[in-house]
């Protein structure tokens, strides 16, 4: 028999943890049997799946579900025969699916030769001496359907063909590298882990459209990507892959790297021309569009980082191949940051029309400390919150939109029950407020208010009539703002008026908060029947709220209270009230 | 590097295919150095060195687990390859000592183990 590897995790939910447990049975169950020699048992921190029981895997590819430990004995006993135990033995698909993130974690980002060996700089090839034409370069991205992935879900195809037809001199394509949605960092993750995808992406559309210059507009937030974005263009000017004549075809292409200052609104695409051009990154109104009339009054494609990650996979492999994948209107993969409440934090690349259940329970692990999801806000502050009943939603542009959210640049942040969703709408109004540029009132002022009205009602002090208000002031600012910062910015706070307005009414009404979230609106309490008069909360009381002594208890006076909660934390008898 | 053409692009790519036996990646994107990938990586040739293990020891992109960073994948002819999270000083030295000079799986640091097809 071959040296075999099994390896084991304890995924139940409960504790305590026994994998060390049933490791140690494995070990023993080898030795009984003589096997220690050709089997390794291995604990691992993560198998792969979760909520299933003590998990055991035999390389290839057997994996046994829920092992009880008087199964343990049969599993060796099969491993020894090689045999497979049939009725316990379950088989999983992987839920993720690598075609933007297919080089992220595999070459090494600094190493053209390494991006090479893995088909890279082939699909230009193709473009240049295959297609020869632009026309077929662009059926090729119709075909595949793929749509912006930076938060609008535009057609590529038709971005692109608009700005072709255009007759122009000069034209243009900018990656927009702009990202600045809290939690949301995948643009970065692939600048960081593949630049050469994303150049490569950028000649095949400069190619489409006729242009011969492109600019990547990285933020100066990501000094990494910027270094290694800068080195994969270098590297290709000394090799021959920009420049004057690409290749030896005759296709002429130069690259550069614009750092944006970190203002949130220059991912907005006429307000990031304007900042490439030197100007103050302000938006101006559409149409013209930029790609008909953009960077110096030139046509200009402009695309995200993740949609441009995508071009060489679907010329390489055909568009149609990459079609096979999605849903019916939304095409290929997408690539979302799952960060908030959840155990694996981090990239998952799945296909589109997976379920928020699927990303967020199998893939990410389930909720941290065993707690209950509440929702899971995508697009970032132009996006909205989908609550727990609709997890099971497939997630594609059209899906999200209805729910009241946005795909957006696929932030996703997950909630759990300690999330108040007040202050949730608050925290992105506070955002969209401080990054508005001002030069349109609807956002300048809508922000404003809508942000004193939501830290009014966080505060206790909201009134009904709040509410109408703040929907009135998201319906003028979602129709007269100049750009989509504007229109969008008070979708947080619809859509969790939508699906929270009993939150709302609560703290409002009863002036409670009932998350225990918001500061203002929390009362602390000795309970004296299990008070055992420590002492320990007055001795941790800051604000000097807390009075009495060993004998007669303690009395917690809220007019001095500071809220800041310490006494809930240090009371070991949880005699101490927050509600 | 030479100005590449259509013929040598596919040279190279031939050329480069051919795998390594023996390698170490560590995930140097941002949130793996936030992490202290950095460190590990040093630690990781400076040990290689003393011990004299024969290992290329290269730097990747962020796989996406990064929860879990730093990473660090390992690949040793005839085993499985496997990804190493949570990686510090320590581990490294084990990751080099147990897993490629004795072909010994690490307890407790593993995120991921792919069967090489």
């Amino acid at each position: 028999m071959e040296n075999k590897i099994i390896y084991v995790r304890d995924t139940g939910l409960v504790s305590p943890d026994r994998t060390k447990d049933v490791h140690t049975l494995l070990l023993n169950g080898l030795r009984d049997r003589g096997m220690q020699a050709s089997v390794q048992a291995v604990r691992v921190s993560d198998i792969g799946v979760y909520n299933q029981g003590v998990v055991i895997k035999v390389l290839p590819d057997v994996t046994y579900f829920n092992v009880k430990d008087e199964d343990i004995g049969r599993i060796l006993d099969a491993i020894k025969q090689d045999k497979t135990i049939s009725e316990l033995a379950s088989r999983r698909e992987p839920k993720q699916l690598r075609v933007v993130l297919r080089n992220c974690g595999v070459i090494d980002p600094e190493s053209i030769e390494e991006y090479i060996a893995h088909d890279g700089y082939q699909a230009i090839k193709k473009v240049l001496f295959e297609f020869k034409t632009p026309d077929k370069t662009i059926d090729e991205m119709k075909k595949s359907g793929l749509r912006g992935r930076g938060g609008a879900g535009f057609p590529t195809w038709m971005k692109w063909i608009f700005a072709k037809q255009v007759a122009s001199d000069q034209k243009y394509v900018i990656c927009n590298g702009d990202e600045g949605d809290p939690g949301a960092y995948m643009d970065r993750s692939v600048l960081e882990g593949d630049p050469h995808s994303v150049v490569e992406g950028m000649m095949i559309a400069g190619f489409s459209i006729g242009a011969t210059k492109g600019y990547f507009y990285i933020r100066a937030e990501y000094p990494l990507a910027v270094e290694r974005v800068q080195k994969a263009i270098d590297q290709c000017y000394e090799a021959g892959l920009l420049g004057n004549n690409v290749l030896g075809s005759g296709f002429n292409f130069d690259l550069e790297v614009r750092l944006g200052a970190g203002a949130f609104v220059c991912g907005e695409e006429t307000a990031l021309i304007a900042s490439i051009e030197g100007r103050r990154g302000t938006p101006h109104p559409r149409p013209p569009y930029p790609s008909v009339k953009g960077l110096w009054d030139k046509p200009t494609v402009i695309n995200n980082v993740e949609t441009l990650a995508n071009v060489p996979y679907i010329i390489l492999k055909g568009g149609d191949e990459f079609a096979k994948v999605g849903t019916q209107t939304s095409k290929g993969t997408k690539v979302f940051a799952l960060t908030g409440k959840v155990k694996n934090s981090g990239l998952v690349e799945v296909p589109m029309g997976t379920s928020i259940r699927e990303i967020v329970f199998d893939i990410g692990g389930g909720i941290l400390n065993n707690k209950n999801i509440k929702a899971v806000q995508s697009g970032g502050p132009s996006g909205g919150v989908i609550p727990k009943d609709y997890i099971d939603t497939p997630v594609d542009y059209e899906n999200l939109q209805k729910l009241g959210s946005i795909m957006g640049s696929g932030g996703m942040i997950v909630m759990d029950e300690d999330d108040c969703m007040v202050d949730i709408a608050c925290f992105y109004q506070r955002f969209c407020y401080d990054e508005s540029c001002g030069k349109c009132s609807p956002c300048r002022i809508g922000t404003t208010q809508m942000l004193n009205t939501l830290c009014k009602i966080t505060e206790g002090l909201g009134e009904l009539s709040d509410l109408d208000n703040l929907r009135r002031i998201a319906q003028a600012m979602q129709r007269a703002a100049l750009c989509g910062l504007g229109q969008t910015a008070p979708n947080p706070v619809i859509s969790t008026l939508r699906y929270y307005e009993d939150e709302y009414k609560a703290h409002i009404i009863d002036k409670k908060c009932p998350s225990k979230k918001c500061r203002n609106l929390l009362t602390y309490k000795v309970i004296s029947e299990k008070c055992k008069k420590c002492g320990l909360c007055l001795k941790n009381c800051e604000a000097k709220a807390i009075t009495g002594n060993k004998d007669d208890g303690y009395i917690i006076d809220m007019n001095k209270c500071i809220r800041c909660g310490r006494c809930f934390e240090v009371c070991k008898f949880k005699a101490v009230s927050k509600e | 590097m030479n100005k590449l053409t259509k013929e040598s692009l596919d040279n190279i790519a031939k050329q480069s295919r051919k795998e390594e036996k023996n390698w170490i990646k560590v995930g140097m994107s941002s949130c793996g150095i936030a992490a202290g990938a950095d460190e590990v990586l040093k630690v990781l040739i400076e040990e290689a060195k003393k011990r004299n293990i024969q290992v290329n020891i290269k730097k990747c992109g962020c796989v996406g687990m990064c929860s879990v960073e730093p990473l660090v994948e390992v690949n040793v002819e005839g085993m499985p390859r496997v990804t190493y999270g949570r990686v510090n000083k320590d581990v490294a030295i084990q990751i080099l000592e147990d897993h490629i000079h004795n072909h010994r799986l690490v307890n407790d640091h593993i995120y991921d183990i792919q069967v090489k097809k």
